[in-house]
C-alpha cells in the first residue's frame, strides 16, 4: 500500500470515535422508527409481559410458593378438596384435574415456549436464506432441486406430517423445534427468499462486487444474504408463530414427550374429560388457549413494525 | 398589442406536508405563456418543475398544499375550478406527455383503443367511426403507420410508443401540451426525430407547448422562450437567443458553463460546487446563494424579487452579470 | 511516439455471442451478436471513449473487459511488465489477482451500492475481498480516497449509508472504491448519465484529474457525444456490435466519415440557438443483431449504400483513424 500523508487522513482515533457514534445513533434510530408503530410497542409489550412472567416463576418458587404446592408437575395442595378448583386467593387461575396450580403451570412454560420458538425460526431463517440465496444465485439443477423440495413439502398436509413424524421419532421441544425449523426452512419460505434474492442478483452491486474479485460464496453470504435479512426477521416472527401454534396442536393429540407446555395443559384437561364440561371449568382453558393467541399475536405484530426498521431503503424514499 | 395570454401563473406556491414539516417545493413563481409560444422550463432535479406541470393539471399528489397564487387559463382560474369542471379542462384544453411515457400505456390494451378511450370523454358526440378516423390522423401526425393501431404497447418500439403518447395527447386537441421529459429514455438519433416531430406539429396547430427538461441543448432548439428554475423558484425567463447570449442570473451562467457540446471550441467546463439545498429547511434569501461565488451580503438576507432587467427578460438576482 | 512500446490494453476479434432462446432440451440455434470481432488498443495513459446507441454493444464490451462475461472468442490483452497477459485465459487465483488491475464504475449510483453496507464497508470492500492489509491500514486508506475524492472531512461519510447521500456524492465513492486497489485501468460503464448537470461536471472532472494524478486509463463508455469529448483522447463508435470508426476525438468530431458517425454527430442537440442544426440522414430503426447477414451491418440504413456493400468491409486507416466502409476502401 502507498503511503499515506498524515495531513491528509483524519486520525485513526477519530475514524474509531466515528464509528462508535454512528452505532450508537444507529440504535436510537431504530428504536425511534420501531416505536412509532403503536401496534409494534403493543407487541412487544405483550412478549415483555410474557418474559416478565418466565422470569418471575423461578422467583415465585424459590420464595413466595412452597414447591411441594405449586410445583407444576407434581403439586398438590392438600387445602383443596376437591380438584380442579376454580379460582381463589391461594390459586389464583385455580387449580388443575391433577391438583396442581395452573398459574404456576402457565408460568413455567412460558419459558418452553419462547425457547421452542426461537430455536425453530432460527433454523428456519438460517436454512431458508441459505437455500434461496443458493437457489437464486446458481440457477440450473440446483435450484431445481430445491425448488421441487419445496413444492413437496408445501403440498402435504402440515399437521399431518407432524402427526405421522410423530410415530418414528420420539419428539421432546428440541426435536420438534429442530422438525420444524427443517421442515418450514426447506419449504415455502425457501421460495419467498428466492424470489427476493433473484431480485438482488441483478443489481449492479453485486457486479461491483464480483470485478473487486469476490468468488460466489462470498456474494450469496456477504451480498444476497444480508439482503435478505429484513424478509428474514418478517418471516422469524410467524416461524415462531407456527411453532407455538404446532407444539400446541401436537400436544393436544397427545403425540408430544414433552412433560409440561400450554398444549399440555389443554391436553391434561381432555384426557380429565373438562373440556366439555362448560363454562365453569373456563380456568382449564381460557389461560393456556388465550395465552397461545396473545403470544402468537405479540410476535407477528413485531414483525410488521420491524419491517420498515430493518429495511434502510424502505425508509428513506 | 394587449393579446391575453393563454396561460398565466402568477405567485404561485406550493409545498409538500411530509412527516417532518413542510417542503417548500414551489415558491412565487410567476410566468406568461402566449398562444402557439413554446415554452422551455429548465432545471435540475428537485427545482420544481414536474411539480408546476402537475399543478397545471391539478394532478398533485394528495399532501400538496397551495399556499397562494392563481393558474389562469384564457383568463379563468384553474383553482378554483371544481373537479368537474377540471376533468373537461384535462386532455381537452391541457394535455400531457409524461416524463416515463412508456409506462403511461397500459399494456393489455390495444393502442388505439386507448386513444379512442381518451376521445370518449371530450368528443363523445362523434361516433365509433369517426373516432377511429380521427386516430389514424393522429397517428399519420406523429408518423406512425397506421397498421399499428391494433397493436399491443409491448410491439412498438421506444420510439414509437413515445409517439403514440404523443398522439394520445394531442387527441382532443389541446390549446397546450406540457411535455415533461419525453425524450429522456430515448438514443439520440430517436429524439431527434421526435423532437423535430413535436415542434412541427406544435407550429402547424399552433399551439402552446410547455416543454421541461434539465437537457438544455434540447430546450435550446425546441423553445422560443425559456424560464429556469432553481430550487422551486424561477431564477429567469427570457427568449432563447437572450438566455444563452446575455444570461443575467448567476445559476443560468453556472448552468451553461456546466453543459459540454459537441460543436464549436472545446471550453473549459465549469463545476458547480455543492448540492441543491434541502427544500424542508431552504437557505434565508436567495436559495442559490450557498452555491454562488459572487453572493453579495443582501443574497443571504433578502429573496430577490423576480423583476424585468431588459426586453422580455426577468431575473431574479441582487448581483446579475 | 515509439512503436515499440506495448498498450496498456489490447482487444483483440473479441467476439460475445448470447444464444436467444434457452430451453434444457433444444440447443441454442440463433444468438445475438452483441459483440462481433472487435479489436482496439487503449495506450496508457490516455482514455478512449466507446460511443453508440442502446443495443451496440458497448456496455457488453465493458463487461468483457472486466471478465464479468467470459468471450466467445478473442483476446484481451493486459500489460503485465514487458510482456501482454492474455485475460480470457485465467481463472481461479490468477484471475482474482489480475482483478486488482481492472476495475469498473456502474451508471446508477442508486443500485450500484449495497444499501446494507456502510461507506466504509463499501469503498474497504475489494481490499477485504484481495485480502489487502490490516484493518487499521484500510481504515486510512478508505479515509483517504474519500478526502481524494471530495467527501470531506471523511469521518462523517465513513459510517454513514448510502441512501443518506446525494447521487453525485455516490458515484463519488463509486469512484473511490474503484480506485481503492490502485488498478491501472478502469471501465467506466455511464458514470454520469443519471447525474444532474452541474454535478456531472464535477464528477467528470473529478475522474479526469484522478486519470492525470493516478495514471490511470479508461475506457468511458457513453451514448453522449458531447460528454466523450471532454473526457476521452479517442472514440470508438459501435455499430450492432461492430466498431466503424475509431480515431483521435476531435479529428472524428469535426470531420466523421463513417455515415453513422455522420448521422449520430448530427443528431445531437446543441446548446446554442444561433447554431442551426441539419437533420441526421438515416433511415428506419435500430434491430437487434441476430444472425446478421455477413455484409456491412449498417446497409439497411446507411444512406450512401452501393453494390460492394453486400459484402463486409474490413477497418481501414484513413485520414489519421480508422474506418470500416466501402467509401474508403
Amino acid at each position: 500500500m502507498t503511503a499515506i500523508t498524515t495531513d491528509q487522513t483524519q486520525s485513526l482515533e477519530s475514524i474509531r470515535r466515528a464509528r462508535l457514534r454512528r452505532y450508537w445513533k444507529n440504535l436510537k434510530e431504530n428504536w425511534r422508527l420501531f416505536s412509532e408503530d403503536k401496534i409494534g410497542m403493543l407487541g412487544l409489550g405483550i412478549i415483555i409481559f410474557y418474559a416478565l412472567l418466565a422470569a418471575a416463576h423461578p422467583i415465585l418458587m424459590n420464595t413466595v410458593w412452597s414447591p411441594k404446592v405449586y410445583d407444576p408437575f407434581i403439586g398438590n395442595d392438600p387445602q383443596v378438596f376437591e380438584n380442579p378448583s376454580p379460582p381463589s386467593w391461594r390459586h389464583i387461575l385455580g387449580t388443575d384435574p391433577m391438583g396442581r396450580d395452573v398459574l404456576s403451570q402457565l408460568m413455567f412454560s412460558t419459558r418452553n415456549e419462547f425457547v421452542l420458538g426461537f430455536l425453530a425460526a432460527t433454523i428456519t431463517v438460517v436454512l431458508a436464506t441459505s437455500v434461496g440465496a443458493m437457489a437464486a444465485y446458481y440457477g440450473g439443477w440446483l435450484d431445481s432441486l430445491f425448488m421441487r423440495l419445496a413444492d413437496l413439502i408445501n403440498i402435504l398436509p402440515f399437521i399431518a406430517l407432524l402427526v405421522v413424524l410423530s410415530a418414528f421419532i420420539k419428539m421432546n421441544l428440541w426435536v420438534l423445534a429442530i422438525v420444524l425449523g427443517i421442515l418450514s426452512g426447506f419449504g415455502g419460505t425457501t421460495i419467498i427468499f428466492k424470489a427476493q434474492a433473484l431480485t438482488i442478483k441483478v443489481k449492479p452491486y453485486i457486479e461491483s462486487a464480483k470485478v473487486a474479485g469476490g468468488n460466489d460464496w462470498h456474494v450469496v453470504f456477504y451480498h444476497i444474504v444480508p439482503n435478505l435479512m429484513p424478509l428474514a426477521f418478517l418471516n422469524m416472527m410467524f416461524t415462531v408463530t407456527g411453532a407455538i401454534f404446532a407444539e400446541a396442536a401436537l400436544s393436544f393429540f397427545g403425540l408430544l414427550n414433552v412433560r409440561m407446555s400450554w398444549g399440555i395443559m389443554i391436553y391434561t384437561t381432555q384426557a380429565a374429560g373438562y373440556m366439555l364440561r362448560g363454562i365453569d371449568y373456563w380456568y382449564l382453558i381460557l389461560p393456556a388457549g388465550l395465552s397461545i393467541t396473545f403470544l402468537c399475536t405479540a410476535f407477528y405484530l413485531i414483525g410488521r413494525a420491524l419491517d420498515s426498521v430493518v429495511n434502510p431503503r424502505l425508509r428513506q424514499r | 398589442m394587449a393579446e391575453q395570454p393563454l396561460l398565466s401563473v402568477r405567485s404561485f406556491t406550493l409545498e409538500y406536508k411530509t412527516r417532518k414539516g413542510y417542503v417548500s417545493a414551489v415558491d412565487n413563481v410567476s410566468f406568461d405563456l402566449m398562444a402557439g409560444q413554446a415554452m422551455g422550463l429548465v432545471g435540475e432535479s428537485g427545482c420544481g418543475k414536474t411539480t408546476v406541470a402537475m399543478a397545471l393539471l391539478r394532478l398533485s399528489p394528495d399532501n400538496a398544499v397551495v399556499r397562494q397564487g392563481q393558474l389562469l387559463l384564457d383568463g379563468q382560474d384553474m383553482l378554483t375550478m371544481s373537479e368537474a369542471q377540471m376533468r373537461d379542462v384535462r386532455w381537452a384544453r391541457i394535455s400531457m406527455v409524461f416524463q416515463a411515457a412508456m409506462n403511461a400505456l397500459d399494456p393489455v390494451y390495444r393502442v388505439g383503443d386507448q386513444i379512442i378511450e381518451a376521445l370518449e370523454r371530450h368528443k363523445s358526440d362523434l361516433s365509433l367511426e369517426q373516432k377511429r378516423q380521427t386516430v389514424e390522423e393522429l397517428f399519420t401526425l406523429v408518423g406512425i403507420d397506421t397498421k399499428m393501431i391494433n397493436r399491443y404497447p409491448h410491439e412498438f418500439s421506444g420510439g414509437m410508443r413515445q409517439r403514440a403518447v404523443i398522439a394520445m395527447a394531442l387527441a382532443c386537441s389541446p390549446s397546450l401540451i406540457i411535455a415533461d421529459e419525453p425524450t429522456t429514455a430515448l438514443d439520440v438519433i430517436v429524439q431527434d426525430q421526435i423532437l423535430r416531430e413535436l415542434t412541427r406539429i406544435q407550429k402547424a396547430l399552433n399551439m402552446s407547448m410547455i416543454y421541461i427538461s434539465h437537457d438544455i441543448a434540447v430546450i435550446a432548439e425546441v423553445a422560443d422562450i425559456i424560464g429556469v428554475m432553481y430550487a422551486g423558484c424561477l431564477v429567469e425567463k427570457a427568449h432563447t437567443r437572450t438566455i444563452f447570449q446575455s444570461p443575467r442570473h448567476r445559476y443560468t451562467k453556472a448552468l451553461l458553463s456546466a453543459f459540454p457540446s459537441i460543436a464549436g471550441p472545446k471550453s473549459e467546463l465549469v463545476a458547480l460546487p455543492g448540492d441543491p439545498p434541502d427544500l424542508l429547511m431552504p437557505p434565508p434569501g436567495c436559495r442559490f446563494h450557498p452555491r454562488c461565488e459572487y453572493a453579495i451580503d443582501r443574497c443571504r438576507q433578502e429573496k430577490p424579487p423576480f423583476v424585468q432587467v431588459g426586453d422580455a427578460h426577468w431575473a431574479a438576482c441582487w448581483n446579475p452579470l | 511516439m515509439n512503436t515499440a512500446t506495448i498498450p496498456l490494453v489490447r482487444v483483440k476479434d473479441l467476439k460475445m455471442f448470447f444464444p436467444v432462446s434457452t430451453s434444457i432440451m433444444r440447443q441454442a440455434k440463433n444468438f445475438i451478436h452483441a459483440v462481433d470481432n472487435i479489436s482496439f488498443d487503449i495506450p496508457a495513459g490516455s482514455s478512449l471513449a466507446l460511443v453508440g446507441e442502446s443495443g451496440c454493444g458497448k456496455t457488453t464490451t465493458g463487461k468483457l473487459l472486466t471478465r464479468l462475461y467470459t468471450p466467445t472468442a478473442g483476446h484481451i490483452y493486459l500489460q503485465d511488465g514487458a510482456e501482454l497477459v492474455d485475460l480470457v485465459t485465467l481463472r481461479g487465483k490468477n484471475l482474482k489477482r489480475f482483478r486488482r488491475r481492472v476495475q469498473m464504475i456502474f451508471q446508477d449510483p442508486y443500485e450500484s451500492l449495497n444499501p446494507r453496507l456502510t461507506i466504509f464497508d463499501t469503498v474497504a470492500e475489494p481490499l477485504m475481498v484481495q485480502n489487502i492489509g490490516t484493518l487499521q491500514e484500510r481504515e486510512e486508506r478508505v479515509a483517504t480516497l474519500l478526502e481524494k475524492v471530495g467527501l470531506t472531512p471523511a469521518s462523517s461519510f465513513l459510517f454513514r449509508y448510502p441512501h443518506e447521500l446525494s447521487g453525485g456524492q455516490r458515484q463519488r465513492v463509486a469512484i473511490a472504491r474503484a480506485l481503492v486497489i490502485e488498478p491501472s485501468f478502469i471501465v467506466a460503464d455511464e458514470p454520469t448519465s443519471m447525474l444532474d448537470v452541474s454535478i456531472r461536471t464535477g464528477v467528470m472532472s473529478l475522474m479526469m484529474e484522478l486519470a492525470k494524478d493516478m495514471g490511470l486509463s479508461y475506457l468511458y463508455i457513453t451514448h453522449d457525444l458531447a460528454v466523450a469529448r471532454y473526457t476521452s483522447d479517442e472514440i470508438a463508435v459501435m455499430y450492432m456490435g461492430k466498431i466503424v470508426e475509431h480515431g483521435p476525438t476531435e479529428n472524428i468530431l469535426a470531420n466523421p466519415l463513417h455515415p453513422y458517425t455522420q448521422a449520430l454527430i448530427s443528431a445531437v442537440p446543441i446548446p446554442d440557438p444561433a447554431i442551426h442544426r441539419e437533420p441526421p440522414v438515416i433511415k428506419g430503426g435500430v434491430s437487434q443483431p441476430i444472425d446478421p447477414l455477413p455484409r456491412c451491418r449498417f446497409y439497411d440504413r446507411c444512406p450512401k449504400q452501393h453494390s460492394a456493400c453486400q459484402e463486409e468491409p474490413a477497418m481501414k486507416r484513413v485520414d489519421g483513424r480508422k474506418v470500416m466502409c466501402w467509401l474508403y476502401n
